[in-house]
């Protein structure tokens, strides 16, 4: 089918449209993340890549990096494991009960964090858990089992049923048969929710807001959200820091845009 | 037999741990949400039993009703316009191999990934008196269009909103485009030769293709639009006075700065069960034909 001229242009006219509505605003953030003046007057002639350095030492950017990448790294780690094993048992292993359980499991994807959020505050209140990292990776991880539950039995049902059993005929065991059989047949879908996980945890603001009241535990979210809210004359500063809190998160999705994508689309029910 | 039967058992312990953490981060949570709503409680000193009365302040607390009012107006933001305009752009872009469309999909799709405090942060700059949509109205003569926008009684909350559709309409029009990709072309041809034009096909042809994609779109924005916090705690703090107050900005003060912890978990609760009667509904509809 050969495109006519006319459906040509409407087509990227349409797309770029569309891009420019997104251009326009991020350029203009880094633009402003490398003005030389404090209120972020567009300036070309004067950037000032300085900026960054000064919003990373002013805003302690490496303090709360660390706290963004082990609740993360932890978080991601915790949910992948707890979710694959929990499939795992589901699906190959086909525990009784299973039919009863996953329902139970696919509900918390619909639960809103504002449906638990404050028995969840004083419950970790009441454990110590509050303004601490290990507290917030656990609150992260229950969050995130329901979907990695959801994505991982669909993932595995997906897989030959011959597979499974060829292995326990030549007498492996149900752990082995998981990890050097399983898994890496379906590598690629545990990649996708790694990233997803990495993302959601990485980009989540409201849920550490509530846990974490110590500037020092504060992941770069929070820590970005009350710097913007002291730095109100230092537009380019606040900027810059704005800039450096996405950058992880988009070098993957400049990397793995494919998985994002198609993540969140077939993923779309988490909420 | 019994050794099989002792198998089948074993899938529990892999089981165990997914469904400890999610017990007591999600399932216990949320069962004492329904408790703690049903007292009056400031968080410190011994909850009194209300019954029912946290849940009446949905009828009779202004400030509530003033928050379930801008709900109606961001749903319209963060789901109606961009779902409308995807579906726009999806039917307008042919359907066949657009060079280039990866670097395209890759920018239209970023809001997504960028988290909501950057987003904030990018668009209070942009809304400021000095910022650049006043200097861009100044430059083509409409200085007298000018203002604080988020500082604005009118105009804040639709500010905001308009955030949300800048956000979410990548999301739509991704899910859209790629949805109708997958459309036969011999249905478009059926339609052709029966003579139907172009507004014709959408309605006939690729709306109720897009049924699922549609429904997905409705849950994630008008939730998105229901749970609306970070955007509006990092701007305007649901100012000026309460034009841009949410249920979930409430839910906060209420449990974490005035204590009135029994009246946030009854916030909590109805959210949460309209979140889940909005994806059985919204799921429902799209399944029939």
């Amino acid at each position: 089918m050969v495109a006519s001229r006319l459906e040509k242009i409407v087509n990227y006219a349409i797309l770029t449209i569309f891009a420019l509505a997104v251009v326009l605003p991020v350029g203009w953030l880094l633009l402003a993340a490398l003005s030389p003046q404090a209120n972020a007057g567009v300036d070309l002639t004067g950037l000032r890549p300085r900026n960054f350095v000064d919003a990373w030492v002013q805003s302690d950017f490496g303090r709360h990096l660390l706290n963004s990448l082990i609740i993360c790294l932890g978080a991601v780690t915790l949910t992948t494991v707890a979710s694959s094993l929990a499939a795992y048992g589901l699906t190959v292993l086909r525990a009784p009960g299973s039919k009863f359980l996953f329902p139970l499991f696919l509900a918390g994807i619909m639960i809103p964090l504002e449906g638990i959020l404050v028995p969840l505050y004083y419950q970790m209140r009441s454990l110590g858990l509050t303004s601490s990292l290990v507290g917030l990776m656990i609150a992260h991880t229950g969050l995130g089992v329901s979907f990695g539950v959801f994505w991982m039995r669909a993932t595995l049902l997906a897989v030959p049923r011959e597979l499974v059993e060829s292995a326990e005929l030549d007498g492996a065991g149900r752990m082995r048969t998981l990890l050097s059989i399983i898994v890496p047949v379906v590598r690629p879908a545990i990649i996708t929710m790694v990233l997803l996980m990495f993302m959601w945890t990485w980009n989540d603001y409201f849920l550490a807001f509530v846990m974490i009241n110590d500037p020092e535990k504060m992941p770069v979210t929070v820590a970005l959200g009350s710097f913007s809210t002291r730095y109100t004359q230092q537009l380019n500063l606040m900027s810059a820091a704005a800039v450096l809190v996405c950058v992880p998160v988009l070098v993957l999705y400049a990397f793995f845009q494919r998985q994002f994508i198609q993540g969140v689309l077939s993923g779309a029910l988490k909420g | 037999m019994h050794g099989k039967r002792r198998g089948r058992f074993v899938g529990w312990l892999y089981i165990l741990p997914a469904l400890l953490l999610y017990g007591g981060v999600v399932l216990y949570p949320a069962i004492q949400s329904v408790n703690i709503s049903l007292y009056s409680w400031d968080g410190v000193s011994t909850p009194t039993w209300v019954g029912l009365g946290n849940y009446t302040d949905f009828l009779s607390d202004p400030e509530l009703r003033i928050a379930i009012e801008h709900i109606g107006v961001l749903v319209v933001f963060y789901a109606f316009v961009p779902i409308l305009l995807g579906l726009l752009s999806a039917s307008l872009l042919a359907r066949h191999a657009r060079r280039g469309y990866a670097v395209y999909r890759w920018v239209i799709f970023l809001p997504q990934v960028l988290t909501s405090v950057v987003v904030a942060v990018l668009w209070k700059q942009l809304y400021g008196p000095d910022g650049p949509i006043n200097t861009a109205l100044e430059a083509v003569g409409l200085g007298a269009l000018t203002k604080d926008w988020l500082g604005d009684f009118t105009w804040a909350l639709p500010a905001l909103g308009l955030v949300g559709t800048w956000t979410t309409l990548g999301l739509c029009m991704v899910l859209f485009v790629s949805g109708s990709a997958a459309i036969p072309t011999s249905l478009y041809d059926a339609a052709r030769v029966d003579g139907a034009g172009a507004v014709r096909e959408f309605f006939a042809v690729t709306l109720p293709a897009l049924r699922p994609q549609i429904a997905v779109a409705l849950v994630l924005t008008v939730t998105g639009a229901l749970r609306t916090f970070d955007l509006v705690w990092l701007t305007t703090r649901g100012g000026p006075g309460t034009s841009t107050i949410t249920p979930s900005l409430l839910l906060y003060v209420k449990a974490f700065s005035i204590g009135d912890v029994g009246a946030a978990a009854a916030i909590g609760v109805v959210m949460a069960v309209v979140c889940l009667l909005l994806a059985l509904v919204i799921v429902r509809v799209s399944e029939q034909d």
